[in-house]
């Protein structure tokens, strides 16, 4: 390790400028707005905005999204990790590349697909009718259900790319010798593969929970005005009503809520590493 | 039949397309510490595994007990596995590794207590009941391991190579153990090993294998005197084997007449303790010479390529670059049938 | 064994299925000969493919896309490859929290960002909002410019710049030399992943928006909102094979993957 300060400093210091300057200056003092009514600091704004039944149905939409998508795709996510970790090593190669290749392609491409799926004239609709299971075609679209699966889709790759490298590092022969000593399947998951891949179900949980709580595209296609999210409704808040103190109030909430996850992640990433020497 | 504890029948064992195991026949008497011996990657882990349960047999069948468990999954066959890599539970300290399987069996908790504190005690650890599995040296590692299955008295104990990583003295000590509870507890083990000298002091019977095959099963005795092909010689210490064909003794690099006359044409293999050293019909440059307490050992280099020859330590010594005469007595020539070019 | 193999292709093929299949959707949407969106599509025609191009705004939404992924995340890197040099080479003072302010717009929903920019850069100082976009999105791609050439610095034994130093170089001449040709695939790999997420950014460029400046996911999103006929299908197919080629020639010529 080099110590020349002076050195050291030259070479972060562009960055680290840049970033305060183009980034945390003007997201503070767009944070502080909501603090400061007429030249006071009070938290009027925040009791005004959860005094509206609104907003408080979309603050909690976006959590309850936010929970279920993280749990879905974690359970799906094990099952898939789990079958994934079994294969040879070049299908696995293979079928990793596919689980990854989503995420490089638009999101509003991907999601946008979903329109042809479950729109009213889409895939689900003329199957249902087809069957005769319907008359009229179901409303799936502009629905909670429809935001949820739009989610789902978005962010399970990650879920399953943690949850495949965690696996992947199973100690060998750990799930063998668990059944030898008569565990059954649950026991083992239970015992085993869960606390033993808990930092890998951490970090894809909160990579999908932040995704999902801070999701605008999804939400925007699939929910529509009908089914608010809340970077939607800050969206609709700024460019409808010109209200930027909800907006002010939102970007608190969403900075709350994705900093927390963020140190959750951390801690356990740091407990991981001091209980193991 | 009712004697045989453990039955392998025509067993086939693959991974995906490569087959580790071809058609493997074996009884296992019930108390009896048979060992698989054999080169690495011959399919010893393998083997093991198919019987605990782990590996379902591509073809052919496992009885247990007289009962067939070819498709019973491990948990239910009550069988006992020290894995070579250990397999510790690195998120369990060493005592919770030792008490899983009788917490998994819903044990009432002093039993689970006592049991796991006396498994440990058995294998030298009860100091260390409340570090993790990484803070253990390797050969207190592979003690766990061992503890782990002793704590669960299972009827049929698989050990692959349970004693690798222990100093010479913790070898003895845990090899004692293991004879003790055989004869205490009547168990029936099948422990791996590629050391010809573990299997020969430990087991009752001794199973060779080679490239997934069974190449010869028999009593330490047998094995160690009477080796059925070149393989098994020399990996129970024949270091010397050559062919006699038409009264020359012949290797790939030569042949010399022996002015003898032998039926067949079998290959002919002496240990060096046997290979007569200064004297004889035949000569040899000294290329290597070491000092093994006892005696000293000297590799020759002869027109029938490497011998490998032993002197008593109190003999006047070799220099190496020196030239030696010396003889392979025929008489003392282990004939190995069949086998020969 | 044999069964639990089934299962496991079973499961791996609907994961598959429910991550992938709508894309293929989308793809034979695209290629539709009707003039709504629809699936299974009506006829087979290039139609839909050829009227993204006539769309003038799309030309000139990509144009700005690919502008501001482009030389956003050259400016990334340009902030960013010292930074991550300082960050793995040298004991820094306050450096837990300089690594923070420079992974701060990982944690930071990009639509505060754009937001903030847009109140209290555009508006009342006058910044045009190309240059506001040019700024957010080299803000946005420069937390993975950061680690990921850290991380490739960090498989990088820093002995080697002693060495060259030793032989005469510089402090900089050796970075020029003994460093710099060694964490080039580090580089790139930064260069495409922050290219792909600036490309595909919707949040961050939400409120930077003006008269004829609009960067093309947003363009999309407004003409999804419009119309209904297949033209987005066909640009999204087309923008996800770009994507896939961009991703896959790295991979091929690179290892992308042992960077990310
Ligand atoms: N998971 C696996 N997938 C594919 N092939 C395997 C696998 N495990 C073992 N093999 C192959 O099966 C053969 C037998 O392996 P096995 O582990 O049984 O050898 P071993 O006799 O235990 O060797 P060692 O003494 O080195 O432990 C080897 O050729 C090995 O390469
Ligand atoms: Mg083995």
């Amino acid at each position: 390790m080099l110590t020349n300060k002076t050195e050291a400093l030259a070479l972060v210091l562009p960055a680290a400028v840049f970033a305060v300057a183009v980034f945390l200056i003007p997201v503070c003092i767009l944070l502080s707005e909501a603090f400061r009514s007429d030249g006071s600091w009070s938290i009027a704004a925040y009791v005004e905005f959860f005094s509206k039944p609104l907003n408080q149905t979309v603050f909690f939409r976006t959590l309850k999204l936010g929970f279920l998508v993280t749990a879905v795709s974690a359970i799906v996510g094990y099952v898939a990790a789990f079958c994934i970790v079994g294969l040879d090593p070049t299908s696995r190669g293979r079928i990793f590349g596919l689980v990854v290749l989503p995420l490089m392609i638009s999101p509003v491409a991907r999601t946008y697909a979903w329109i042809v799926i479950l729109g009213r004239t889409g895939i689900v609709n003329k199957a249902l009718t087809g069957l005769g299971l319907t008359d009229a075609p179901v409303r799936i679209l502009f629905t909670e259900t429809a935001v949820f699966i739009g989610l789902l889709q978005l962010f399970m790759p990650l879920m399953i790319i943690s949850l495949v490298s965690a696996m992947e590092n199973l100690p060998r022969d750990a799930i063998s010798a668990a059944r030898v000593l008569g565990a059954s399947w649950p026991q083992v998951f239970i015992r085993i593969i869960l606390p033993l891949t808990r930092e890998g179900l951490v970090i894809g949980g909160t990579l999908v929970f932040t995704g999902s709580l801070t999701a605008y595209i999804t939400p925007a296609i699939l929910g529509g005005a009908k089914v608010l999210m809340l970077e939607t409704l800050l969206y609709q808040r700024v460019t409808v009503a010109n209200d930027f103190l909800s907006a002010s109030v939102i970007a608190m909430i969403l900075i709350v809520m994705s900093f927390s996850t963020y140190m959750l992640l951390k801690r356990v990433a740091a407990s991981k590493r001091g209980a193991q020497p | 039949m009712s004697d045989d504890y453990v039955v392998l029948e025509r067993l086939k064992l693959a991974y995906g397309e490569t087959v580790a195991v071809h058609d493997l026949d074996l009884a296992i008497t019930r108390g009896e510490l048979l060992a698989l011996l054999g080169p690495s990657g011959c399919g010893k882990t393998t083997t093991m595994r198919a019987i605990a349960g782990l590996l379902a047999p591509a073809a052919g069948r496992i009885f247990i007990d007289g009962a067939d468990v070819t498709y019973t999954p491990p948990s239910k066959r009550n069988v006992g596995l020290v894995f070579q890599s250990y397999a510790l539970f690195p998120h369990l300290s060493v005592f919770e590794n030792v008490a899983f399987g009788l917490r998994i069996k819903r044990e009432p908790k002093p039993s689970i207590d006592a049991r796991s504190r006396a498994a440990l005690a058995t294998v030298g650890l009860e100091g260390f009941a409340r570090r993790n599995p990484a803070e253990l040296s390797g050969g207190q590692q592979q003690r766990l391991a061992l503890a782990r299955s002793l704590v669960m008295e299972p009827k049929l104990l698989l050990l692959d190579e349970p004693l690798s990583n222990l100093d010479a003295r913790l070898r003895l000590e845990m090899r004692t153990e293991l004879q003790r509870l055989q004869l205490e507890t009547g168990v029936t083990m099948v422990f791996v090993t590629h050391d010809q000298s573990e299997a020969l002091a430990l087991a009752d019977r001794i199973v060779v294998m080679k490239d997934g095959i069974a190449v010869q099963t028999g009593t330490p005795e047998e094995i160690y005197n009477r080796p059925r092909d070149v393989f098994v010689a020399d990996f129970v210490g024949f270091d010397n084997i050559l062919y006699f064909r038409n009264g020359m003794l012949t290797s790939d690099f030569g042949s010399t007449d022996t002015g003898e006359e032998l039926p067949g044409s079998d290959a002919l293999a002496w240990r060096p303790a046997e290979v007569i050293l200064g004297s004889g019909p035949m000569q040899g440059r000294v290329i290597g010479a070491s000092f093994a307490g006892q005696y000293r050992e000297y590799v020759l280099d002869t027109g029938l390529g490497k011998i490998k020859a032993q002197a008593p330590a109190d003999a006047p010594p070799h220099t190496i670059g020196g030239l030696v005469a010396f003889e392979l007595p025929l008489a003392k020539a282990h004939r190995l049938p069949g086998t020969g070019k | 064994m044999k069964r639990n193999l089934w299962v496991a292709r079973i499961v791996i093929f609907l994961t598959l299925a429910f991550l992938i299949g709508p894309f293929l959707i989308i793809i034979a949407a695209a290629l539709s000969a009707g003039s709504s969106l629809a699936f299974p599509p009506q006829g087979f025609s290039l139609r839909w493919v050829i009227a993204v191009f006539e769309v003038k705004s799309f030309r000139a939404s990509f144009g700005l896309s690919m502008f501001l992924a482009v030389f956003g995340t050259v400016a990334s890197l340009i902030l960013g490859v010292p930074a991550a040099y300082a960050v793995t080479r040298y004991r820094i003072p306050f450096g837990e929290a300089v690594r923070m302010a420079v992974a701060a717009p990982i944690i930071v929903p990009g639509i505060i960002v754009g937001l903030a920019l847009l109140r209290y850069l555009v508006i009342p100082v006058g910044m045009t909002v190309t240059l506001a976009l040019f700024l957010a999105h080299t803000a946005l791609v420069l937390p993975y410019s950061v680690r990921v050439v850290s991380a490739s610095l960090e498989n990088l034994r820093p002995d080697i710049e002693e060495a060259a130093v030793l032989l005469g170089c510089s402090r900089f001449g050796a970075f020029a030399r003994a460093v710099l040709p060694n964490i080039r695939g580090g580089i790139l790999a930064a260069f495409i992943l922050g290219f792909v997420t600036s490309f595909n950014q919707v949040p961050v460029s939400l409120f930077l928006s003006g008269p004829g400046v609009r960067t093309l996911p947003i363009d999309m999103l407004a003409y999804i909102e419009m119309t209904y006929d297949p033209s987005v299908a066909a640009l999204s197919a087309l923008l996800a094979f770009l994507s896939i080629a961009i991703v896959f020639a790295a991979e091929r010529f690179l290892g992308l993957s042992r960077y990310v």
